[in-house]
């Protein structure tokens, strides 16, 4: 019923909107980057960067939800609002390394980020850097890094943005942006509030309803409709920021962006607990703060940045004792400091050469209690660890370009976690116009690459294993892009590359003879595919614009491992719950102040289990989803307004992403957003 | 203009239209259907007598992996060599669940304990239909049935046995075991002994347990050593405990693992025999006749239970993996072994005659924990 409210409400709007449009809107189709443009920072790099429209088009969309949809990486969700990761390539999670503003954010606990946590409205800069081309920022991506940042609003005056949004299972998020900003100041806060209910239905088939006589025999059963149960959100997130800027050459910027999350875990398909007896809730406070300062001069410049990242996490697993009372039956806390620096600086001798080099370095300081225990003598104690690691990458690199058909690169990195040093990471990049007529660039790219084990994976009682080795990676990869189009007309640009990467000593997590968990540097892993992507603007008449967007990629991961026993039928089989082709398209339609979006993603099957085995109970069919939205704007003298309508999984699918975790059908919401005008101007 | 939208449409449809396809809730028929005949049916006809095992098929609980629920149930039918995987979910159009831990047949009905589903599933063990459930448990672990009408069913995360009625498939009230939190609650395996029902804490514990099966209360406990893994109890009245020694930096403490023969009558240790520390025995299992003990120790060990020392040579060697689970055929001594691989594919059964040399090997579900023989 709400539902139809909401559309009924959205509808009724329309005509309104209609006699309030302003005549039209022109659509600017951007020229074609010529190769000659080319940064030279950017040589032989394999970049995949998301513009502005793509994450500013909900403000309910997480980066987990961006990337599924405009990426040819794979998002494994554990649902909506929970646990979302992304891996490249065919590498775990963990092989991921993502930055905010140049400090890495990946838990240090547990390798990985969840990209849940992270809404698309924080960020204004996002980029993937596939493979190789991670080594340029950071080590330890053996899969590729995923580069967000966030930019000055560049807005003279006071500005401010509200958009509230409400949607299907009692969905609300409100998003309120204020900037101030004049010649040398810049500032700009942004809340983002999220909560739901999250308890849509979906008939659960993993489970069946029996129908008993008197005697209790069973005389029928059926599937269930269900609730996603005990799956409530709150995230509130805050993010704070203040540049200033001297006009001569020095920028500096403070960020502080603030979390604090309150969700409950939904209870699998499998579950037949009572919800109400139970609570299953995991709650994050984070606060990430920057601190930079840039000294640009036109041959060189140089940077420096400071940064502290505070995370209390908790995790509760209670259970009613049939008096009301809620008693812990887990309760783990974890808090996390990190401390950060980089100095960075770049020298640019004349047009042919480009020299950098910087020094990165993280000190982590975890403390990690899992559980409370009585001892044998009766005394309390708890199991956990209290640890810490400083981290140090530091890279120096050449970049030539002597003629402009021409660019070589050469990255050399070397990284210290705790007293271990790596050997030299040696990353090699080469481009080349094949072609200045279509735009026809060759790029190739080889290096080495090492991740250390995280403070879990050393440290986590029981099972931690301080004995572990490195991961270490070899990658290499070639493609060619090329881009087309006329000024006013169309644009169109694509590429296509070719990666082959080699994984050593990957970690994973088997039980002991004792029966708990403890990793080890078990698995070889040979990935390797083919990555394509096209974008095509075409400029319909002077009020229609058409937009497509794609990405396939093909991605096999083999386990070219060991044996593990005589019986280990995995040997030469693709990695679980990694797809070996997913494709994205997104296209957009605009007339005038209308949009219309739809996008649609595919994940091939995933195998559940390392032989590739197909059963019954384990195997996911390969996925397809399609969202679809609309927006009007309008302008008036006082301020600027938007209506938007979304439609999340328009084809209602019954679909898993991770089995026995039930994600929701078709479902709805509307933001309406206003933008007054108070004299603020783009700078 | 309309035809470009047209066509832009028509594309979207025929493209991106929703086509995953699920095969849901289909069913088989075992027991006298079509796939029954995979399965001896020595009761068909009737019930068995209370406590009788034919040793002629097993069922095989396969935990899945924890969060997934993935767990599944096979059975091997010894004689015929054959095994049928997923017979809960082909029987009955529905997933076994999360983590199935144990399961114990009683009067021709099979009570599978799924642990991380919070449920005990009972099944007919001739066509694996289910007859009834028994739900809103905290973490079960094991079923003891002490009548038709009353079991106990252990738990993790709970200082609670709970009591439950087989027959109304309800619970019936709880035995608050001493010095347990919810947090620290593990309760396990249980052995019966005259009124007595003997139970080992295993997770951050190191006692046995005696209950009044009269009173449902706990009446006395004996500490072993750190963490007893698994109870049985041999012709002789003396159960078998093997503690796993806890493990390095655990502030329960570390310490090396133990085998225990304890007298039920008397409920004092009676001999202990000693392993090395970081030693990791497991899974003590009994013969039909209850003279022959069987556990994991990295190899399969077999001892008589009159023995003055632990044997020198394993049963079985070391295979360069983990047993998970073991079992012995309750009438010929044949032993099985399972061997969850790299616990994320299906494992596989290893069988051994009582020589010790390898008569069949089956693969079943995801992580074969738990073994039943009917």
């Amino acid at each position: 019923m709400k539902k139809l409210l909401l559309w009924a409400s959205a509808l009724l709007l329309c005509p309104l909107l209609r006699a309030q449009e302003k005549p039209s809107r022109h659509f600017d189709i951007r020229e074609v980057t010529v190769v000659g443009q080319r940064p030279m920072k950017e040589i032989g790099v394999q970049k995949t960067r998301f513009d502005s429209v793509m994450l500013k088009e909900n403000i309910a969309l997480s980066m987990a939800d961006v990337l599924t949809f405009n990426s040819s990486i794979f998002v494994k969700s554990y649902g909506r609002a929970t646990l979302s990761t992304v891996a490249f390539r065919g590498t775990s999670p963990s092989h991921t390394q993502v930055t905010w503003n140049d400090m890495r954010i990946n838990n240090p606990m547990l390798g990985m980020t969840d990209f849940s946590m992270i809404p698309s409205y924080f960020i204004d800069d996002a980029s993937l850097l596939h493979g190789t081309s991670s080594v340029n920022e950071t080590g330890g991506g053996l899969g590729g890094a995923v580069k967000l940042a966030t930019r000055p609003a560049g807005n003279l005056g006071f500005g401010m943005q509200y958009i509230q949004g409400i949607g299907s299972f009692g969905t609300y998020d409100e998003f309120l942006r204020l900037t101030y900003g004049d010649d040398h100041w810049q500032s700009s806060t942004r809340v983002v509030y999220s909560s739901s209910r999250n308890d849509y239905k979906y008939v659960n088939r993993d489970k069946k309803e029996n129908i008993y006589d008197e005697d209790h025999n069973i005389i029928g059963s059926y599937h269930p409709t269900e609730r996603n149960k005990s799956a409530s959100f709150k995230d509130l997130h805050v993010l704070q920021e203040v540049y200033y800027n001297t006009g001569r050459g020095d920028r500096m910027g403070l960020n502080l962006w603030y979390v604090n999350s309150n969700r409950e875990l939904p209870m699998l398909t499998t579950d037949y607990a009572d919800e109400l007896s139970f609570e299953n809730r995991q709650r994050e406070h984070t606060l990430r703060g920057i601190f930079s300062w840039d000294h640009l001069r036109d041959r060189w410049k140089m940077g420096a940045k400071f940064g502290y990242i505070h995370t209390w996490m908790a995790y509760d697993y209670k259970r009613d004792k049939g008096n009301g009372e809620m008693a812990s039956m887990t309760r783990s806390r974890s808090k996390v400091n990190t401390l950060f620096g980089k100095v960075d600086g770049e020298f640019a001798p004349g047009e042919k050469w480009l020299f950098t080099a910087n020094v990165t370095m993280h000190q982590h300081l975890v403390e990690s209690v899992d559980k409370n225990i009585i001892t044998q003598v009766g005394n309390k104690a708890v199991v956990g660890y209290d640890k810490g690691r400083f981290e140090l990458s530091t890279a120096v690199s050449a970049k030539w370009r002597p003629i402009d058909r021409f660019g070589m690169s050469l990255v050399l990195r070397e990284e210290l976690y705790g007293d271990e040093w790596t050997p030299l990471i040696p990353a090699l990049f080469l481009d080349g116009v094949i072609s200045r007529k279509g735009n026809i660039v060759a790029k190739a790219s080889i290096s080495r690459n090492y991740r250390f084990p995280t403070l879990n994976d050393l440290y986590f009682l029981p099972g931690g294993n301080t004995d572990l080795k490195k991961e270490s990676g070899f990658t290499y990869d070639a493609g060619l892009s090329f881009g087309v189009g006329r000024k006013g007309r169309y644009t169109l640009s694509g590429g296509v590359n070719w990666f082959d990467s080699y994984i050593d000593d990957w970690i994973i997590w088997l039980p002991t003879m004792k029966g708990f968990f403890s990793p080890r540097n078990i698995k070889k892993v040979h990935a390797y595919g083919i990555e394509t992507n096209a974008d095509l603007s075409v400029a319909l008449s002077r009020d229609w614009m058409l937009g497509m967007k794609g990405t396939f990629s093909w991605t096999p991961s083999i386990n070219e491992g060991e044996m593990m026993s005589p019986a280990d039928r995995s040997v030469g089989k693709q990695l679980p719950y990694v797809p070996e082709y997913s494709a994205t398209v997104s296209g957009s339609l605009r007339w005038r102040t209308w949009s219309l979006l739809y996008k649609w993603c595919y994940y091939s099957r995933r195998y559940t289990m390392s032989s590739n085995d197909i059963s019954l109970t384990g195997y996911l069919t390969p996925y397809y989803m399609s969202n679809l939205s609309l927006e009007k704007t309008l302008s008036f003298k006082w301020a600027d307004l938007s209506l938007k309508g979304a439609i999340n999984n328009l084809f209602d699918e019954e679909y898993l992403s991770v089995l026995s975790r039930p994600m929701p059908g078709i479902n709805f919401e509307i933001f309406i957003g206003i933008t007054p005008k108070w004299g603020c101007r783009r700078k | 203009m309309k035809r470009h939208l047209f066509y832009l449409f028509t594309l979207c449809s025929t493209l991106f239209a929703g086509c995953m396809e699920w095969d849901y809730g289909q069913t088989e028929e075992f027991g006298g259907g079509d796939a029954g005949e995979m399965i001896t049916t020595p009761s068909a006809s009737g019930d068995m007598p209370e406590g009788h095992v034919t040793g002629s098929g097993l069922f095989i609980t396969c935990e899945g992996n924890f969060q997934y629920g993935n767990a599944t149930l096979s059975y091997y039918d010894a004689e015929a060599r054959h095994v049928e995987n997923e017979i809960f979910k082909r029987a009955n159009g529905f997933k076994l669940g999360d983590v199935a831990q144990s399961m114990v047949i009683r009067k021709n009905v099979g009570w599978i304990v799924v642990n991380n589903s919070h449920v005990i599933f009972a099944i007919d063990i001739n066509t694996f239909k289910e007859v009834g459930r028994i739900t809103n448990l905290t973490s079960p672990r094991y079923i003891h049935f002490l009548s038709d009408e009353k079991a106990y069913v252990t738990q993790l995360w709970d200082n609670r046995i709970f009591v439950v009625n087989p027959k109304t498939f309800e619970i019936t009230g709880h035995i608050e075991c001493p010095r347990m939190t919810m947090e620290t609650g593990s309760t396990e395996q249980m052995v019966q002994w005259g009124r007595y029902v003997y139970v080992n804490c295993w997770s951050y514990q190191n006692r046995i347990l005696k209950i009044d099966t009269l009173t449902d209360r706990v009446v006395d406990e004996l500490e072993v050593g750190i963490q007893p893994t698994s109870l049985v109890l041999d012709k002789y009245g003396k159960m078998w405990t093997i503690t796993d020694g806890g493990y390095e930096g655990s502030p329960y403490g570390y310490e090396a693992p133990v085998l225990y023969c304890i007298d039920a009558e008397t409920f004092r240790v009676e001999r202990q025999f000693r392993f090395k520390k970081g030693d990791a025995p497991s899974e003590v299992q009994i013969n039909g006749t209850g003279d022959k003990l069987y556990w994991i120790n990295k190899s399969v060990w077999c001892m008589d239970v009159t023995a003055k020392h632990v044997p020198a040579r394993p049963f079985l060697k070391y295979n360069k993996t983990i047993y998970y689970g073991l079992t012995v055929n309750p009438l010929n001594n044949e032993v099985y072994v399972a061997d969850a691989i790299d616990y994320q594919q299906q494992g596989v059964i290893l069988r051994y005659s009582e020589e010790g040399d390898l008569l069949d090997e089956f693969y079943v579900g995801i992580i074969p924990g738990a073994f039943c023989w009917r």
